[in-house]
């Protein structure tokens, strides 16, 4: 994908290279949370929310502070830190969604549970920042694929939890019930997606 | 000639069955020795009994008295001693305290006085009678008749309509009474009208029975009474469905008629009021068709309420081959019976004796989603899927479905191709709903 | 060199800015709970089965922080587990008992006559909603295993279509108790071991008639012991009574003519040996 067309970073992110679906990224919330819409939606926001936020902040951080060549006059080189630093960043990020959500919406917050801290340590999350960082890319596309990307987990995760509603009524046999006809419809689902590659 | 709204949804049974009795005249059942009198008909708090075992008792005695404002009271069906109490199926097959009545054979009675000239009594006097008399819906659901005619006071009624719809098959009492007595049932339609004040009273009739048309368009000439044919359809004679074809309007979500400014009644009911009220006969005896491929003579008798079933399948000349079901009431909504020690009440509208060889035991299968269930519920409702959410114990998700709406027509169970018994699980998510409600 | 200080100077100014943010919306967004609610909730099973009439552990855990329940009347707890919420908490454990479930019913497919063809909705429930339900006996088990499904703990096994607890897993939550349409699980003191396995009321003939294993009421093993036994009207119970367990050497001295008088442990016994349904005594 080109970098500097904002069409196509915006497709490629939600459809073309869905995180979830595509790169297999962030799969432990999509499996986790994804038993009931109500949790996945309330999910899916805390995602949007910490990834957009956090390309913005890796962007900057990456571009001022990673490629710097000189620092206090000094001549640094500190692409080392690109790791520490990112990850320093959705700590904080998640810390404050948690601590927003324990306030705004405590049935949420349980509902939730480990797995909101657990985007701490989410691959999406950290995903999203790497790539950015190995593309080069300036701050506001950045931005905009962080925001795009984490509508891309949303998607799926909405999708794939309306699918899960189903699944709880349908007779299934017994030794597909539970996670097992759930790993099989997210490999279906994903296959669907397979369908939007070439088409940017 | 009135404009009719249009039903949606309602099934059109193959075969109804109802040419077994349908030319059957209503015959006069001859005494029997006993009579088993269930001590709770009808909805509402169960009466007091007011006699004891050995007392002798007239016709048309009072064996109980209205337990509350929501009950109704139950009279003796002939004359005789009480020879104890015993417990028999109700309606439901859930055991009922019941009175032997042993019958002396002489059917004495009390002295029966009724109102000289309704047209100028007071509506609070007329309902007394009616309610003094024990009347309830006779339909089916028994629901006390003069309660349906005390509606609050902020509650505007603006129709009265009688229920002739008779839309189960098999069932032919309501037709032969509108045939046999037309003068009665619009008499009675007439004094409900004037107990509740309305203009506009209409009797709505299917058009399978013409013959029950023209009698009561000929009865009613001259009276504010107006006779309405309706397509054939079940359940039509559903309150609800009833009240949206002849008015166009759509009971609220959990209300009831009155909600839509209308009284349904039960044209069997409308019959007893007349009787009460202008000669002041308790209700004591009620059409009742006794019918179904495995009775030798199917037909229309009028029996005393507390005629044992068992009675009345004798009085229609036996059974002639193996019986496989005992339906009180009709094949849709009536109850099947475990034994035939039940009891003619004042719901009964029919007894359906069924032989072995229409009896289907169907397996079911896993919902096809094809939505046939969906487009004959007339109460717009979701059947399979309230089914499946009952099913997986999701009751909240029922509620949000409107389960409690559901009037276990069965229309989506006889449609469903998939056998499934989409009732039964509405009907079980209605249980656990009501049990989890707080008790009023 | 350089690059060292560098790095340790932009970590800890970024570690710095988030942190201050962090403290800013934590204040901003303060909630206020008490440490001792979440201790608790560590502490619980965290079972969530209401067997303590509170929604679940969480709102158990509320309520006995506030005091107004003690911890005994977790139903899952072990004792060690009351004592350590007890000390935790520095309030008394309380004197909840434990308690066990029992199906008092003893009717299988071969003792109580069917009177009707169900072909329904497999659900006790469900089928007691018809006509009262197809056993012959209104008050014997259906055998559709609700209370099987609505137990979380795995207690109760359907057997020849009639439910048995497994004491030894039951804990007495009661949710069975809440579930079955029959009324026929009791919840008795843990430890119980004798039970009558009947629960109609009715008259021994009416009970002959439908059902092999019913108390006909003959007063032998109230005769017996009748410090452990009472029957009211036709109806054998055992009292459980605190003080005086019935012990399951009775069982035999009784010799109950129907065999409803049986040890838990006997009942399972002659479910699990004769997978055609007990015999007729």
């Amino acid at each position: 994908m080109s970098e500097n067309n904002y069409l196509e970073l915006t497709v490629g992110a939600v459809l073309v290279y869905n995180f979830v679906l595509s790169r297999f990224l962030g799969i432990c919330p999509f499996i986790g949370v994804s038993k009931k819409i109500k949790t996945a939606l309330g999910m899916a926001g805390a995602l949007v929310f910490v990834m957009t936020l956090s390309s913005f902040i890796t962007a900057v951080i990456y571009h001022y502070v990673l490629r710097a060549q000189t620092m206090f006059g000094v001549a640094v080189n500190l692409g080392f830190l690109q790791i520490l630093l990112f990850i320093v960043v959705i700590a904080s990020l998640v810390q404050i969604v948690e601590v927003m959500l324990q306030k705004l919406s405590p049935g949420l917050y349980r509902a939730l549970g480990i797995y909101l801290p657990l985007i701490t340590t989410n691959c999406a999350v950290l995903g999203v920042a790497s790539l950015n960082a190995k593309a080069a890319r300036g701050i506001w596309p950045s931005t905009v694929f962080g925001f795009f990307s984490g509508l891309g987990v949303a998607l799926a995760l909405i999708l794939f939890s309306s699918i899960r509603e189903r699944l709880e009524l349908s007779a299934i046999p017994r030794p597909f019930q539970g996670l097992s006809i759930a790993l099989v419809t997210a490999g279906i689902l994903a296959m669907a997606f397979v369908g939007f590659s070439g088409l940017c | 000639m009135k404009k009719l709204f249009s039903l949606k949804g309602g099934i059109h049974p193959a075969y109804d069955g109802k040419a077994l009795a349908r030319e059957e005249a209503i015959q006069n059942a001859p005494l029997l020795a006993k009579y088993l009198v269930a001590l709770q008909q009808g909805i509402g708090a169960p009466p007091e009994v007011l006699v004891a075992v050995g007392d002798k008792v007239k016709k048309g005695q009072l064996l109980a008295k209205a337990g509350g404002f929501v009950s109704s009271p139950i009279h003796a069906p002939s004359s005789g001693t009480v020879e104890s109490f015993t417990e028999t199926p109700g309606a439901t097959g859930a055991p009922v305290r019941t009175l032997v009545l042993a019958a002396d054979g002489l059917d004495e009675a009390v002295e029966f006085r009724g109102i000289a000239d309704w047209t100028t009594a007071e509506p609070k006097e007329l309902l007394r009678k009616i309610a003094d008399a024990g009347i309830v819906g006779m339909g089916g659901a028994a629901f006390p008749t003069h309660v349906k005619l005390s509606p609050p006071p902020d509650k505007k009624i603006d129709y009265l309509l009688l229920n002739g719809a008779e839309c189960e098959p098999y069932l032919t009492a309501d037709a032969r009474l509108m045939e046999e007595s037309p003068e009665r049932v619009v008499t009675g339609c007439r004094i409900m009208g004037r107990i509740l004040g309305v203009e506009k009273l209409y009797i709505g009739v299917e058009n399978n029975k013409p013959e029950a048309i023209a009698a009561l368009r000929k009865a009613a000439e001259g009276t504010p009474v107006e006779v309405v044919g309706l397509a054939t359809r079940y359940p039509q004679g559903g309150e609800k469905q009833l009240i949206r074809v002849l008015t166009g309007r759509v009971v609220p979500s959990g209300g009831l008629p009155m909600d839509a400014g209308c009284v349904v009644q039960n044209v069997g009911s409308a019959a007893a009021v007349a009787d009460a009220v202008t000669q002041g006969i308790p209700l004591i005896e009620r059409v009742v068709t006794v019918t179904g491929e495995a009775i030798r003579h199917p037909g229309n008798w009028r029996l005393r309420i507390g005629t044992p079933v068992l009675e009345a399948v004798r009085l229609a000349g036996g059974v002639v081959e193996e019986p496989g079901k005992l339906i009180l009431g009709g094949p849709m909504m009536g109850f099947a019976q475990k034994s035939f020690g039940g009891t003619v009440q004042k719901n009964t509208s029919g007894i359906l004796l069924l032989p072995e060889r229409m009896v289907r035991q169907y397996e079911s299968h896993e919902c096809l989603r094809c939505g046939k269930c969906l487009s004959v519920c007339p109460m717009r409702l979701f059947p399979s899927q309230l089914a499946t959410f009952s099913e997986s114990e999701k009751y909240e998700d029922c509620a949000a479905g409107h389960v409690m709406d559901c009037i276990e027509c069965g229309a989506c169970a006889y449609t469903c191709p998939a056998h499934r018994p989409l009732v039964q699980y509405i009907r079980r998510a209605k249980a656990e709903i009501r049990r989890k409600q707080p008790k009023k | 060199m350089t690059t060292f200080l560098a790095a340790v100077a932009v970590t800890a100014l970024i570690a710095l800015v988030l942190g201050v943010v962090i403290g800013v919306a934590a204040r901003i967004f303060r909630v206020k709970s008490d440490a001792r609610v979440e201790l608790v909730i560590e502490l619980l099973p965290g079972a969530n089965c209401g067997g303590c009439g509170f929604a679940g552990c969480a709102d158990f855990a509320k309520a006995l922080v506030e005091g107004k329940t003690t911890p005994s009347r977790c139903a899952v707890s072990s004792q060690g587990t009351v004592a350590a919420i007890a000390s935790a908490l520095g309030v008394s454990a309380g004197d909840g008992f434990r308690q066990t479930a029992v199906v008092l019913c003893g009717g299988d497919r071969n003792q109580i006559h069917n009177n009707a063809l169900y072909n329904g909705v497999a659900d006790c429930v469900s089928a007691a909603l018809i006509g009262g339900g197809f056993k012959g006996c209104e008050y014997g088990c259906l055998g559709m295993g609700s209370c099987a499904r609505a137990c979380p703990f795995g207690a109760i096994e359907i057997v020849n279509n009639l439910a048995i607890v497994h004491a030894e897993l039951c804990v007495g939550c009661g949710k069975c108790v809440a579930t079955c349409p029959r009324k026929l699980i009791r919840l008795v003191p843990a430890g119980s071991k004798v039970h009558v396995y009947c629960s109609s009321p009715r008259k021994g003939a009416e009970k002959r008639k439908v059902c092999d294993a019913g108390c006909i009421g003959c007063r032998k093993c109230q005769k017996l012991a009748p410090e452990v036994f009472e029957v009211a009207g036709t109806l054998a119970h055992v009292k459980y009574d605190h003080d005086h367990p019935a012990d399951p050497a009775l069982v035999e001295q009784v010799g109950c003519p129907t065999d409803a008088l049986l040890t838990a442990e006997q009942h399972l016994k002659i479910e699990h040996e004769t997978p055609e349904g007990r015999q007729k005594k």
